[in-house]
């Protein structure tokens, strides 16, 4: 601590002097802030993509492409079975079956560091804030929900701000440059993750 | 023009889905609020990284702010917030370290310097409230009332932060005379 003590004037020579100096960030702040808006939003704008895909919709279908389109659907159907098989061999997701149209579904993610760690889905609307993951001792999260059967898209968001794919699950193009994770429910719990 | 609008109509819209308008807080937000931001971290950079995730953080919760007419203080506080991180982040200097140009020197724009340089250094010796109130009212030139209404403090009590933060400051820059 000095001995001498500045005197008011000075102190405001010191404040004005301080003010001139400063600038702040120029205009092209504003385009980098921007950018990051446009990728923050993108989850919500795949939501909305998604949502419309299972949108009921009308479609017609030459009969040429009919005996292709049977085929397709019996591999899809075989796939089903195939995977249903082995359904609890997905580690991070476990699955009982209630009910015909509704499964717990299990999700787990081991980050030891996390403050947080959420879910987002099509399931949340991808609010990424509804579905708090509980932490285990051993530093893995947690949270067991009630899914309908059909196909789901999600992610975890870490500590508020990083969104993360299961790395145990297969992910899709989310249609904007991004991956989500994925996951099929059926009848009798986690088809294919 | 949407850069006219109020916060109370663009925070609703961009909520609705029109990302693009919250151009219009980033721009008004980043003149009102970048000086003071440079000010509390005392780095340029920092201070624009520190303004930059406050503009996200916003962003992400902006269905949080239940008053939009009051997007303003709201705002505030997450970047006083975030700025009083990334000064944490950053190791303080002695004062007595700072380089500055020899006291005798006839040029007025180096002795501007050292001076604003010296009393940035200082403000790292104040609590982060004071320093922040210091800012506003004697670097930003803010009225007592404006501050009021984004610090959500009376004036007195203001009054009575900034001149315990300009009675620390004239402390330790003592040596200035």
């Amino acid at each position: 601590m000095s001995d001498h003590i500045l005197k008011d004037d000075d102190l405001d020579r010191a404040a004005a002097a301080l003010k001139r100096k400063l600038r702040g960030p120029d205009a092209s702040f504003d385009d980098r802030v921007m950018a990051r808006v446009r990728a923050e939003a993108q989850p919500a704008r795949a939501k909305r993509g998604l949502l419309r895909l299972l949108e009921p919709r009308q479609v017609r279908v030459s009969p040429a492409w009919l005996p292709l389109a049977a085929a397709a659907l019996f591999a899809v159907w075989f796939a089903g079975t195939r995977f249903g098989a082995r359904r609890l061999e997905a580690p991070a997701i476990a699955a009982t079956a209630p009910r015909s149209d509704t499964v717990y579904v299990r999700f787990e993610l081991r980050a030891p560091g996390a403050r947080a760690v959420h879910l987002a889905g099509d399931f949340t609307e991808w609010r990424p804030d509804s579905i708090a993951l509980t932490r285990d001792p051993d530093g893995s999260w947690s949270v067991t929900l009630p899914l309908v059967v059909g196909q789901h898209a999600y992610q975890f968001v870490v500590d508020g701000e990083r969104w993360v794919t299961d790395p145990h699950a297969g992910t899709v193009d989310d249609g904007f440059g991004g991956r989500n994770s994925v996951i099929v429910v059926g009848p009798k719990g986690v088809v294919r993750s | 023009m949407s850069k006219d609008l109020p916060d109370g109509e663009v925070v609703p819209r961009v909520l609705a889905g029109d990302p693009e308008l919250y151009r219009v807080l980033v721009e008004r937000y980043r003149r009102d609020f970048g000086r003071i931001a440079e000010a509390l971290v005392g780095d340029p950079d920092a201070a624009a990284d520190a303004l930059q995730e406050a503009f996200i953080r916003a962003f992400r919760s902006l269905d949080s702010c239940r008053d939009p007419d009051r997007f303003r203080p709201w705002f505030y506080r997450i970047v006083a917030n975030q700025c009083h991180d990334q000064r944490r982040r950053r190791p303080a200097v002695p004062i007595e370290d700072v380089e500055v140009a020899a006291k005798e020197t006839a040029d007025a724009a180096v002795q501007d310097d050292e001076l604003a340089g010296r009393l940035e250094q200082a403000l790292e010796r104040l609590t982060p409230e004071q320093r922040e109130a210091f800012v506003m009212k004697e670097v930003e030139g803010r009225s007592y009332a404006e501050m009021a209404g984004l610090l959500d403090m009376s004036a007195d009590a203001l009054k009575m932060r900034v001149h315990r933060a300009r009675e620390t400051l004239k402390e330790l820059l003592g040596d200035l005379r």
